[in-house]
């Protein structure tokens, strides 16, 4: 009896080893709605927190993150974060068009989700629905970064 | 004897297994950008198309830049995303890690931990080498990339001032992203 549990937990352990290569994850199907966010900066923290790096206070940093080539997310009602790796036909996760016109968008969407490693990924089939911007973040903080408006800009 | 060997067994995956904490910090020359969850990183990895590597859906050289790149850890087999370079402009580290694509690479950076927001395995890259080359190459090539395909948007300032498509995007819907008319109003309430 002892045996059989301790190798019972021996394989649940170990099947992340024998299964390692090459171990794509199984996606399952999933309808979500949410932020399109600009991963680094919510993740890090280095503009402020989460409450305002998302919305119409951050759309400009937003905006250049992405084109940067940061990451986009998908920032779900729920709070989770889902790493966003295509956008119906385009795989153009590092800067490109499709995900930039997107940004601080609350879109709805039908897709793949894929977990690995402690992160979530997702593979958006459709957008279904987009809102446009929704979170009126400016309300609160104003402008973030601050400098991310110029005063006299035309 | 059995049940010694595989708990012995038991006890060595649960300490190495991906699923735990671990501390890459040994070595590290990562310098600090005082977040919150940082903590030097310098590991040895493969370089390798995320979407690839998580979906099977593979490309030729992965993805010629279009697409996010990621770093197999070579200890464990964690998946670990690389979100930034190391300049502090709005940069991503694709382009940074595009030359090494399939390559097996020792990079040094910051790791994000922070399970509040979600950051796991989520990475910072300030320097990369080849496994078996001396010299590091630092992870700042990101802007004169961006130089380089924008002729047309030479100027002063810095490159997030004069890309084309943010500008676009900007005089399109405004800095807030709300439209023109609604932007004027926001920045007049906030810069009388």
């Amino acid at each position: 009896m002892r045996h059989n549990r301790v190798f019972a937990a021996f394989l649940a352990l170990s099947s992340p080893f024998l299964l390692a290569a090459p171990a794509f994850a199984e996606g399952q199907r999933v309808q979500l709605r949410g932020e399109i966010i600009d991963t680094w900066c919510y993740f890090s923290g280095v503009m402020g927190g989460p409450e305002a790096v998302v919305g119409s206070a951050h759309h400009t940093c937003a905006l250049w993150c992405s084109a940067g080539g940061i990451p986009v997310g998908l920032l779900a009602e729920d709070g989770t974060v889902y790493m966003v790796l295509q956008i119906e036909d385009s795989d153009e996760s590092a800067g490109g068009d499709t995900q930039m016109r997107l940004a601080s968008h609350v879109v709805s969407v039908d897709g793949m989700h894929y977990e690995r490693d402690g992160l979530n990924y997702l593979v958006v089939s459709e957008v279904v629905q987009d809102d446009d911007i929704q979170v009126l973040s400016h309300d609160d903080f104003g402008v973030v970064p601050p400098f991310a408006v110029p005063e006299d800009a035309p | 004897m059995i049940a010694r060997a595989l708990t012995a067994a038991l006890a060595a995956l649960a300490l190495s297994g991906p699923t735990a904490a671990q501390d890459f910090s040994e070595n590290s020359e990562a310098r600090s950008w005082n977040l919150f969850a940082e903590q030097p990183a310098r590991f040895e990895a493969t370089v390798v198309d995320i979407l690839c590597e998580v979906t099977g859906n593979c490309a030729g050289n992965c993805g010629d830049g279009r697409r996010q790149l990621g770093l197999l850890r070579s200890e464990d087999g964690v998946l670990v995303y690389p979100n930034k370079n190391s300049q502090p402009a709005f940069t991503g580290a694709t382009v940074e890690l595009l030359p090494y694509c399939g390559a097996e690479v020792e990079v040094d950076g910051l790791m994000l931990d922070d399970a509040y927001l979600g950051a796991v395995n989520i990475y910072l890259l300030q320097r990369i080498r080849r496994l078996g080359d001396e010299t590091w190459v630092s992870a700042n090539r990101w802007t004169d990339d961006w130089a380089e395909n924008n002729p047309d948007a030479a100027g002063s300032g810095p490159w997030f001032r004069r890309d084309p498509r943010v500008l676009r995007e900007i005089a399109e819907e405004g800095y807030f992203g709300l439209g023109l008319d609604r932007d004027a109003e926001i920045r007049a309430e906030l810069f009388p």
